[in-house]
């Protein structure tokens, strides 16, 4: 199309289109479009694999985190021996497998006027926690008992959840011989954030794993109220613990009972030990139960044999 | 070249007057060729018309040689009169018109034979053909012609015609025939390139406007692009998407308040704890009656509007809790019941009976989670009536006491827990004195559970019953005070937020400072930031320390805790309705009732003047 004269306008001529057409502009666009995908991608692609070494607070755990943290609250009562033995048997277990160490003082908490110093295992199992933030298992064993086969760590032994799931006595009553409240029947080892054993009479608290968390903020303070110290349980912590095992559901559903002798080996009978749960050579624990509170007991002579037994062990693991 | 068309007009004209009423097209058809044919002879003969005419003349007559038959003999001698008549009019009125014909009404030309090929070669582009125009406008064309020719058999002659295809053969549709009339009403009209001619010559030396970048400027231009052929579809699933909008208006308003990625509202249950204390304990008068009725009405209202839950639980004394030691602690299992029941819902707002929803167009989003992080406060010691002891630290806080260790972990021992919104699970309200469970909100979550797991334990109980006076109340406070793992995850709210307290409750109204509230706490953020205190500013009833329910800052709920001790409940229920009503009404009842309010005025007057005039 010609026009006789030229046009006054420097305006670009009126019969070219001017504006792409919506056809060749989404011929254009189709023709972008891999590229727009590819830059897109590219760019999340960048962004999730810079973003993935941020973690989740709450699983975090810096290098160097100890597997475990094995919690032994010490009386003031005890002899300097007696307490350097404890120490040290705990010690050798825990460098054996890269756990950490708490000694606290049973004197180091506010506990009411009034209540056993026994209640102090709980401050303390928060204590421990508080220190180790990122640490995933609280080991609470008792001064009254030793570690008599630091070979195993508690991974293996326990608490990986495969394990922990054929270790779980199911559907047992929760105090023996007859409380109705028994332990959930299905629960995925995952799931479990607290594992002990049972005695004769009731929850055996003096070898005690717990998963840190959040739960186990709810479970150890709820476990420490001070109604449950003012209110004179026979047993003290461990007729609490009895009590909120079977009121509360929230602390049933994380409990998994595993046989007394993985974790508790008692070395008597009497005291609340059953013949299931005497200790054997090449248990984990020998737990001397009640000899403490038995006036005519001394925990400290009690100890002995065994105490040298396990130093012989280990002095023999060291010749080799 | 034939003119069929031509033909078609000018008999057209003619038949209208003679036959009225054509009721069938053959009928019609039929008739008409039977006239034209005489017709035609007489004119010729007459001689007396345009020079079109001969061409009219021979076409005519071919083309009617072809199937039609003359039949009716009879009609056209009465035809002949009329169109003499007509005939003598029309050329009266055509005579000037003899040798220029003019453009006729609707564009293009009148003058037969001659302008139509053209036209039909030329398409579009000349639109203004007379080809469009039908029927009407021939009564000013020519009406020299013959009689008894239908349009109908005109029409269907000339489709019989080859070589010349109906005018609009396409784009019959509304937007076609109207397209034009929609065009010009548009202030120009840009489609394709064609019509960048236009543009630039009205605006010329204002440049373009540059680009593909939008221009609010070419606003109207686009909407019209949007209307244009080639997008009507578009624009016509618009306006109907338009028009279902409006017509389902009240149902998608619902529906996008519930969804909840959307509004939301599905993730609220409001659980209303209606009967309290039924049953055995007491009788309900109709006065009890009417208040629940009223404050269910309430409630029901407020959550249908805003896509919310709601669960009316039945609180009646049951066996299950006569027990003294479960007395009124059904309040957790009716949280734990409602969880079950919508596993959707996030959080939960627990009302009782006498509560009132003084603002319903209040969303609580709004009011209060869109902004938790300003709405609630975590450190109770902004307002602690129960002097707890916070942060903990794993002591009895007693002075005389040895040094103990602390425990708690960092968390645990912040006094606003990890300071995040989300970590937010329960929200209380606290009056005068400590906390009130009248209305408080609990989220779903695993701690939720703890907590609703450990507020009631018998041993608690047992050594607390004779003290703990409102029961799951005073547990929560112990709980509170005694467990830190829970502080981390309360935060507190004033209490003017979710459940005033009309004055009485919990003391007087205090009332507002004289230059509202705003401006105090201003103040009061002006003076901390100075480095003063802000302790000796009387705050009234403003802030976290306002309990009583303020008309002027128009608070959300009122709670009429207590009524049923010594207070008139149904009275301060009434008082309450009425007053929610006349801060909300519309327009249209605040523009009634300030005529009757004026009217009232008016007339008030009147007597006393009559009265005075009496004296």
């Amino acid at each position: 199309m010609q026009f006789p004269y030229p046009r006054k306008s420097s305006m670009p001529t009126p019969y070219t289109t001017p504006r792409t057409s919506s056809h060749t502009r989404r011929r254009n666009l189709r023709a972008l479009a891999p590229y727009l995908l590819g830059g897109i991608t590219l760019i999340w692609l960048l962004i999730y694999l810079f973003s993935g070494s941020t973690t989740d607070p709450a699983t975090y755990r810096p290098p160097g985190t100890p597997e475990a943290v094995i919690v032994t609250t010490l009386s003031p009562k005890m002899s300097e021996s007696y307490r350097r033995n404890i120490k040290e048997n705990r010690q050798d277990y825990a460098s054996r497998h890269g756990y950490a160490t708490f000694f606290p003082n049973t004197t180091d908490y506010d506990l009411m006027p009034n209540s056993p110093e026994s209640w102090s295992t709980i401050p303390s199992l928060r204590h421990a926690m508080t220190l180790y933030p990122h640490t995933p298992w609280l080991f609470y064993l008792t001064n009254t008992a030793l570690i008599m086969n630091p070979k195993e760590s508690l991974t293996d032994k326990v608490t990986a959840p495969r394990k922990l799931e054929s270790l779980m006595i199911t559907d047992k009553p929760v105090v023996p011989p007859d409380s109705v409240i028994k332990t959930f029947s299905h629960v995925r080892g995952e799931r479990i954030d607290f594992v002990l054993s049972q005695d004769r009479e009731g929850l055996a608290g003096g070898s005690i794993l717990i998963r840190t968390g959040e739960w186990a903020k709810y479970f150890l303070d709820a476990w420490y109220d001070p109604l449950y110290r003012s209110y004179n349980f026979q047993k003290a912590e461990g007729h609490a613990l009895e009590h909120i095992v079977q009121w509360h559901g929230t602390v049933l559903a994380k409990l998994a009972l595993v046989p007394q002798r993985i974790l508790n080996s008692y070395t008597r009978e009497t005291g609340g030990g059953s013949s299931e749960g005497l200790y054997q050579e090449g248990d984990f624990v020998a737990n001397f139960h009640g000899c403490q509170r038995d006036s005519s007991r001394d925990c400290e002579e009690e100890m002995d044999p065994l105490m040298a037994r396990w130093r012989e062990l280990r002095d023999q693991e060291r010749k080799r | 070249m034939p003119a069929p068309q031509a033909f078609g007009f000018e008999y057209n004209s003619r038949d209208e007057l003679v036959y009225p009423v054509v009721s069938n097209a053959f009928e019609a058809s039929n008739i008409a060729s039977g006239t034209a044919t005489s017709q035609h002879r007489r004119r010729s003969s007459r001689g007396a018309h345009v020079p079109p005419e001969g061409l009219v003349n021979g076409h005519g007559s071919k083309s009617i040689g072809g199937p039609t038959r003359t039949t009716f003999d009879t009609i056209p001698y009465e035809d002949d009169e009329s169109a003499v008549r007509r005939e003598y009019n029309g050329r009266g009125l055509d005579m000037s018109l003899d040798h220029s014909p003019s453009p006729s009404r609707g564009g293009g030309w009148s003058s037969p034979g001659l302008t139509t090929p053209f036209e039909d070669t030329n398409g579009g582009a000349r639109s203004r053909s007379p080809a469009v125009k039908h029927y009407g406008d021939l009564h000013s064309g020519q009406s020299s012609g013959g009689s008894g020719v239908t349009w109908a058999s005109a029409k269907e002659r000339s489709a019989r015609v080859n070589g010349y295809p109906r005018y609009q053969s396409q784009n019959e549709g509304f937007f076609t025939r109207h397209y034009r009339n929609i065009s010009e009403g548009l202030p120009y009209f840009a489609h394709g390139g064609q019509e960048d001619r236009y543009a630039e010559k009205e605006k010329l030396g204002r440049g373009r406007i540059g680009g593909n970048g939008f221009n609010v400027a070419e606003l109207p231009r686009r909407v019209g692009l949007l209307m244009s052929r080639r997008r009507k579809y578009v624009a016509l699933v618009l306006l109907m998407v338009v028009g279902l909008c409006i017509w389902f208006n009240d149902a998608l308003t619902h529906t996008w308040r519930r969804t909840s990625f959307l509004g939301g509202g599905s993730k609220f249950v409001i659980i209303l704890g209606a009967n309290q204390g039924g049953g055995v304990m007491e009788w309900k008068g109709p006065r009890e009656w009417a208040i629940e009725r009223d404050s269910v009405r309430n409630k029901k209202k407020y959550a249908a509007n805003w896509g919310y839950e709601l669960e009316i639980v039945d609180m009646s004394t049951k066996k299950r809790y006569a027990h003294e030691w479960r007395e009124s602690w059904e309040k957790v299992d009716v949280i734990r019941n409602a969880m079950r029941k919508y596993p959707d819902a996030e959080w939960f707002w627990w009302l009782d009976l006498n509560t009132f929803i003084m603002e319903p167009t209040y969303s609580l989003q709004h009011h209060i989670f869109n902004s938790l992080d300003t709405t609630t406060y975590r450190d109770i010691n902004d307002y602690n009536p129960l002097h707890i002891q916070h942060p903990p630290n794993g002591t009895s806080g007693d002075p005389n006491s040895p040094k103990y260790q602390n425990y708690l972990d960092e968390l645990t021992s912040s006094p606003v827990g990890d300071g995040k919104p989300n970590s937010i699970n329960l929200i209380v309200p606290q009056d005068c004195g400590g906390f009130n469970l009248g209305s408080f909100f609990v989220r779903r979550s695993a701690w939720t559970d703890r907590l609703l797991d450990i507020w009631w334990d018998p041993v608690f109980y047992e050594q607390k019953h004779m003290e703990w006076e409102h029961k799951e109340q005073d547990a929560l406070e112990y709980v509170y005070t005694n467990q830190p793992w829970i502080r981390g995850h309360v935060a507190f709210i004033p209490q003017r937020y979710v459940n005033a307290f009309p004055s009485g409750a919990c003391g007087d109204d205090r009332g507002l400072p004289d230059a509202g509230c705003n401006a105090f706490m201003r103040e009061a953020v002006r003076l901390e930031k100075l480095g003063q205190s802000s302790v000796n500013l009387d705050m009234k009833e403003c802030g976290v320390q306002g309990i009583h329910y303020q008309e002027k800052e128009r608070d959300f709920v009122v709670n009429m805790a207590g009524c049923e001790w010594g207070r008139d409940c149904w009275g301060e229920m009434y008082n309450f309705r009425q007053l929610s009503n006349r801060l909300n009404r519309n327009r249209w009842e605040k523009f009634k009732d300030w005529v009757h309010d004026s009217w009232q005025a008016r007339k008030k007057p009147q007597p006393q003047k009559g009265s005075q005039q009496k004296q």
